[in-house]
């Protein structure tokens, strides 16, 4: 198959990466650069669980060619926090308890944080709606929609 | 115990939140070894077919195979991948009737060949050259068809494809007698359902043989000492040739009591001499791997005017698929659930287990217990309903009391329901709310109560042994060293919270390893929600001793008697002097690093075997609001009251029980796990057409913890995980039935189904 190189920046850094035309996002994070935080649970867009941003809109990597978002500035679980300790949103999925297995944990964080930028104030309704494509197993969503209320407060307070 | 605590009790951060959130956290498919290889499996097109031959030539040729693996190449030993048969009192009942790979395919998706590769790409060609013929054989899909006279036969052993009549002796008293004494009897047959786990990381694998013939297993099991000794006697190895590790697990519930995938990886990594990491794709997780057990139950309940139960019989098909796995065991817990709820002077259970060419079914969280008590549920309120009385008095009049047995039939130290099933309905406006005037709308309000007891842990039915090591280091910090597999439910935080709190330690002063045979102690596993209850103790066990050598160390230094010692916030001091003090790090760094040869590295090893069992208590209320035109069942809110004992993090105890009402709205209206009866093919396969809850669907939830700490609980706690669905799905289905008169024999609730009642208007009353 036809390979060639493309440059992606991911998480604030440059990247250059082989690429072939049917390797995925999520495959380019997970295989290619060990930014295994993108996790996959269905790899065909049913779950949410490789949800990272592609110029801070919300993308479901396992179904997104990594050839397509070349030179687009993608974020993922692992850049989330840049530098500080964690982001609101990691801080308040750990102090509500919206966490058990964890393994949909970052793609709900990633899309949380989509939310979140697009609307501050969100209502449990509308946290209902923004998460609606983001499975889990184990928690019944509660502490989820709990954290993301959390993490809204505390960035309105001007928490970063 | 009586004094305040600092650690147990809190709500603290989950052991391993912060690897979660930030992506750290490593789970299998995150694992990577240096050549490693892509291994598949080639399952079975057919439901029952005999295999004549199979030619690998062509798939050994591709570029990149390093391995290709058929029945001829895996040990010929009989297995059951359930753990149970190596700790049950009755090891005989759990049959072996499993090869690694087979020449016989029993069910579309049975493990035929495998291949490892150094690519995807490669392996996936090599198994489409793999070429096998296939005698195929008549299947049968159904164990009502499949007991029939003249049924395909499908294990060799198993006439009429019975694999067991279980004549349980889960009887006492007369229960023909009760049936006549009785003044009302209902008797209905439920097909209880099948769902799937679908935990979110798929079944996934690595297997790794050192040069010395040393294996290295890594895998998510809920047992690795169990599951290291099952592979150990597949592959004739000696126990301490295997080291299992498991990391990370990405959801459990149930799924890994089973040995899974890895006898087929560990066949690949020693055929190729390389390691192997074989990763079920979401289709083949849903098809390839175990789901929950069925049972065609026929319950049967016989109630006085008063409101006294005074005969329960059940008689069950055990629908369990083209392999026995947990047969045995999800039956006797299910009757155990069934007769050992309520106070009934005659009870009697028996079940038939049945083979039939469907994917094999395992068990997953309720293990039974939740089919049994659904049943058991849905016949208490039909019975209220034909002798008149409220359902909820009928509960409180036949409610167990401290003292009864449990389901278990060990005696119970403290038994709430009384008040909880009092404290629920007063929260929910119980009264007002059940004998309001009904509608006559096409959206009916309806409301239902459903009441559990489970387990802590599997006493007295099996071995239950549990161990832990505690050791300090130089700074005051300890290493818990324990074999539990924390899956979500934060059995590990749990247990440092326990082992904190015993110590006079902080909880981010206890460091952990888990889940590495090499380094930690024998633990029967996670199972029965026995983690927290049993392995509880042995943390504590440990704690002490290690608290007494490092009081004694500090006795010396203070000179001070040990027993006027008390440690808090990692500093010891005199009771009766307080100025006599030193911190923990001081006392552990002195006995390593010191010239009067008396050195010591402070530690404790703990065990625990429990004597006792003490059930977890679980009460719900469920309002509903079905549409008579569509069909549609809309749950508006649910109330759920536990009683966990002492919940040492509440949090996370909350966050169990609400993962469960999610679970429970799945089974009841949503997750149709359905075989089709004329291929054996699975209808739903992926998370389009197989519906898990999404956070849209949540009604609004409410949790109270009853907390009444039991006397031979670690700190009053009981187990609570895998009860937690119980009691949740039969309030959803007595709600249903409330507000529509209907109820639904064959879960899931679909608005067809609904419609389809509503329909014929069975009558039930």
């Amino acid at each position: 198959m036809k390979k060639e190189i493309a440059n992606f920046e991911i998480n604030g850094r440059p990247y250059e990466v082989i690429v072939t035309p049917n390797m995925t996002l999520s495959e380019l994070l997970r295989d290619s650069l060990d930014l295994t935080g993108t996790k996959h649970a269905c790899e065909v867009g049913q779950c949410g669980s490789c949800t990272v941003l592609v110029e801070g809109k919300p993308t479901l990597s396992c179904s997104t060619l990594a050839i397509a978002v070349r030179d687009k500035a993608i974020l993922t679980i692992e850049g989330l926090s840049q530098g500080r300790p964690l982001h609101p949103l990691q801080q308040a999925f750990i102090d509500s308890g919206g966490i058990q297995c964890g393994f949909c944990t970052p793609g709900a964080i990633m899309m949380a944080k989509a939310l979140l930028d697009e609307n501050p104030n969100p209502t449990r309704q509308e946290i209902k709606e923004g998460l609606g494509g983001n499975l889990c197993r184990c928690t019944g969503y509660v502490k989820i929609i709990d954290a993301v209320l959390m993490a809204a407060e505390t960035m309105r307070k001007g928490g970063k | 115990m009586s004094e305040e605590l600092s650690v147990v009790g809190k709500r603290l951060p989950r052991w391993g939140a912060h690897d979660k959130v930030t992506g750290a956290a490593k789970y299998l498919a995150d694992i990577k070894l240096p050549g490693i290889l892509v291994g598949k499996i080639l399952f079975s097109p057919h439901a029952h077919a005999r295999i004549l031959n199979i030619d690998t030539s062509k798939a050994e040729k591709v570029p990149g195979v390093e391995a290709v693996v058929t029945w001829e190449d895996v040990p010929k030993k009989l297995y059951n991948p359930n753990k149970l048969d190596l700790i049950l009192v009755h090891p005989e009942l759990e049959f072996k009737d499993m090869y690694v790979l087979s020449e016989k395919a029993r069910f579309v998706g049975d493990r035929i060949a495998a291949v490892a590769a150094t690519d995807a790409s490669a392996a996936q060609r090599a198994l489409e050259l793999i070429e096998v013929k296939y005698e195929v054989l008549p299947a049968v899909f159904d164990p009502m068809e499949a007991m029939k006279p003249g049924a395909p036969k499908i294990h060799d052993y198993a006439e009429n494809n019975v694999s067991v009549h279980f004549g349980f002796p889960v009887a006492w008293g007369d229960v023909e007698k009760g049936f006549e004494q009785a003044d009302v009897v209902v008797e209905e047959t439920f097909r209880t359902a099948s769902n799937h786990i679908c935990q979110l990381e798929p079944c996934t694998c690595i297997a790794s043989f050192a040069a010395d013939g040393r294996l290295t297993i890594w895998s998510p099991s809920q047992h690795a000492f169990l599951h290291r000794r099952k592979l150990a006697e597949i592959f004739g190895m000696p126990e301490g040739m295997i080291r299992w590790i498991t990391p990370h697990v990405g959801g459990a519930f149930g799924k890994y009591g089973s040995l899974s995938i890895e006898p087929v990886c560990v066949a690949l990594a020693k055929k190729a001499g390389r390691p192997v990491k074989l990763e079920f794709s979401r289709e083949e997780d849903f098809f390839g791997t175990e789901s929950r057990q069925r049972f065609i139950s026929t319950g049967k309940i016989g109630v006085k005017k008063d409101g006294s139960i005074i005969a329960l019989q059940q008689k069950m098909i055990v629908d369990g698929g083209a392999y026995y796995t947990h047969n045995f065991s999800t039956t006797a817990v299910n009757m155990g659930g069934f007769t050992g709820l309520y106070r009934c002077p005659n009870v009697a259970a028996d079940a038939t287990s049945v083979y039939s060419n469907v994917p094999p079914t395992g068990g997953v969280r309720g293990y039974g217990n939740h089919e049994g008590t659904c049943v058991l549920e849905q016949l208490v309120d039909a019975a209220a309903r034909r002798i008149g009385m409220d359902p909820l008095e009928v509960r409180l009049k036949n409610a167990k009391k401290a003292g009864d047995p449990s389901s278990t039939g060990i005696p119970m130290e403290t038994c709430t329901f009384e008040e909880m099933i009092k404290l629920g309905a007063e929260k929910m406006g119980w009264k007002e709310k059940k004998m309001r005037k009904k509608e006559t709308g096409t959206k009916r309000y309806g409301i239902g109560m459903g009441i559990a007891m489970d387990v802590s842990g599997a006493q007295p039915f099996t071995i239950q042994h549990r161990n832990a090591f505690i050791k300090f280091n130089e700074d005051g910090s300890a290493n818990l060293l324990v074999n539990a597999a924390d899956l979500g439910q934060n059995i590990i935080g749990a247990l440092v919270q326990i082992g904190a709190e015993t110590l006079g330690l902080k909880y981010e002063d206890i460091h952990v390893v888990a889940g590495d045979t090499d380094s930690t102690l024998y633990d029967i596993g996670q199972h029965a929600s026995g983690g927290c209850y049993q392995i509880g103790h042995a943390v504590i066990n440990a704690a002490e001793e290690a608290k007494r050598q490092l009081l004694q160390c500090a006795a010396r230094r203070l000179g001070a008697p040990p027993e006027d010692l008390e440690v808090k916030a990692r500093r010891i001091f005199a009771k009766s002097d307080p100025k006599k003090e030193v911190s923990v790090g001081e006392v552990v760094k002195e006995a390593m690093y010191n010239f009067k040869g008396e050195h010591l590295s402070i530690s404790g090893k703990g065990s625990f075997s429990p004597t006792l069992n003490p059930p977890p208590f679980s009460v719900v209320f469920t309002e509903v609001e079905v549409d008579t035109e569509t069909g549609t069942v809309k749950v508006l809110n649910i109330l759920y009251v536990a009683d966990p004992g002492k919940a040492i993090n509440p949090a996370t105890v909350e966050g169990q029980l609400e993962g469960a009402i999610a679970q429970s709205l799945g089974y009841v209206l949503t997750e149709d796990y359905t075989i089709n009866k004329k291929t054996g093919v699975l209808d739903s396969d992926n998370f389009n057409t197989y519906k898990l809850v999404t956070a849209l669907d949540m009604p609004e939830t409410k949790v109270i913890l009853y907390e009444k700490p039991v006397p031979s609980g670690p700190f009053g706690a009981k187990g609570i995980a895998q009860g937690a669905m119980i009691a949740v799905t039969p309030s959803i289905a007595n709600a249903i039935y409330d507000a529509v008169g209907v109820f639904i024999t064959d879960m899931p609730a679909t608005p067809e189904k609904i419609l389809e009642a509503l329909k014929s208007r069975k009558a039930f009353i």
